[in-house]
């Protein structure tokens, strides 16, 4: 069969209608969506593990709060220990009545100087001087034994005893304490 | 043999023509593939909005999770912080000096010639502590050095059983000008002062090292 020249034209037009349609289709339509389908996947995808991982530090933050009565049993101890108000205002009164309480009549605490902890933020440290210009050796002892005992914030870091020339049974004391009150 | 005229030639051939005209041929196969593009665009299109919906899902969620876990990561943060300074607290109760036992032992092995006329101590460092301790005083006895001398070695054994690392050295030791009464008798007198050392606690274990990348 022997083609025309006119059925030739419309071969070739019906060929290039084809591929018209064809490259229409596929870079129009059907390229974009999936392309769309593509990203949204990948999206999806990288949504799961960051729900995972919110999820479990929701879990783990659960946890932590509820041992966190147990963590920090410590801390809040030490908080209700501490009175409020300003430090100078009420650590010589204490120590006076504490060496009171330990037969020291006189005691007398002032404040030497203080640092923050970078550990225990919140928290800063005060330096103290006590000084019991009479005291006997052995009852000098057991206070600080009761002292150490019963103020568990509080840190001896310095002592000095002397005898005193006058009085050979007493002796003059000097301690250096160091305390730990809130910020 | 009959012969046969056929007389519509021209329009037979004409619908034969026209029955394989290559641009209907084309259309309808262009239609055919139409339909099958629709179809599959269809199938895509639905495969598509089932993909959006969950990723719609998944969006809520995450937008749901966020800043809850956000505010538990906060919270995290915050409560290791309070765990970590009590735990600082507890080391630190822990880890203080008692001066009260030190006072005792030396209390115990000062024997009744010597007279401690003055005792100064100092702590200090962190972790593995240092304390200082200087005793001067008075020891009188036929021979006062030896009892000087019995009381540094006393000290010495007295708190090593206790502390790490003690050392007891006379700072000073030398004759006393002046004589003592001890049980009725004038005694001989020597001054000295004794230099005590010892440690405490746990060396500071070191912070992990720096990895080089």
């Amino acid at each position: 069969m022997k083609l025309g020249k006119e059925e030739i034209q419309k071969i070739v037009l019906g060929g290039l209608l084809m591929l018209g349609v064809i490259y229409s289709y596929f870079d129009l339509l059907l390229g974009p969506l999936t392309k769309r389908a593509e990203q949204t996947q990948v999206s999806i995808n990288a949504l799961g593990p960051e729900i995972a991982n919110a999820k479990a530090q929701i879990a783990k933050s659960h946890q932590m709060e509820a041992d966190a009565p147990k963590d920090t049993l410590p801390m809040r101890q030490v908080e209700a220990m501490i009175p409020e108000g300003a430090p100078v205002a009420w650590f010589p009164t204490r120590m006076t009545e504490f060496f009171k309480k330990q037969n020291i009549d006189k005691a007398s605490t002032r404040m030497t100087g203080e640092s923050v902890d970078k550990d225990m933020p919140g928290f800063r440290r005060i330096a103290w001087g006590v000084d019991l210009p009479k005291v006997e050796f052995v009852p000098f002892g057991q206070a600080v034994a009761a002292l150490e005992n019963e103020e568990p914030l509080l840190e001896i870091s310095a002592m000095q005893i002397d005898s005193s020339r006058d009085d050979v049974e007493m002796q003059h004391a000097f301690l250096t304490v160091n305390n730990l009150v809130k910020q | 043999m009959a012969l046969r005229l056929n007389l519509y030639h021209e329009v037979l051939k004409a619908k034969a023509l026209k029955r394989r005209d290559p641009l209907k041929i084309s259309v309808y196969g262009i239609s055919g593939l139409l339909a099958c593009f629709a179809f599959y665009y269809f199938f895509q299109l639905v495969r598509m909005h089932s993909i959006s919906e969950q990723y719609g899902k998944v969006k809520w969620e995450f937008d749901q999770l966020e800043p809850q876990a956000k505010a538990a990561k906060k919270k995290e943060e915050e409560l290791n912080q309070l765990a970590s300074a009590s735990a600082q607290v507890v080391k630190r109760i822990e880890g203080r000096f008692y001066w009260a036992p030190l006072l005792a032992e030396l209390s115990q092995a000062v024997p009744r010639e010597v007279q401690i006329t003055r005792l100064g101590g100092e702590i200090t460092g962190d972790g593995l502590r240092r304390c200082a301790l200087q005793v001067d005083g008075l020891a009188a006895g036929t021979d006062p050095r030896r009892v000087a001398e019995d009381l540094r070695t006393a000290i010495a054994d007295k708190l090593s059983p206790k502390y790490k690392n003690v050392t007891s050295t006379f700072k000073t030791l030398e004759d006393g000008s002046e004589t003592v009464m001890l049980d009725g008798k004038p005694v001989n007198t020597a001054t000295f002062a004794i230099t005590v050392q010892l440690y405490v606690g746990e060396e500071k274990k070191a912070g992990p090292s720096r990895v080089k990348k």
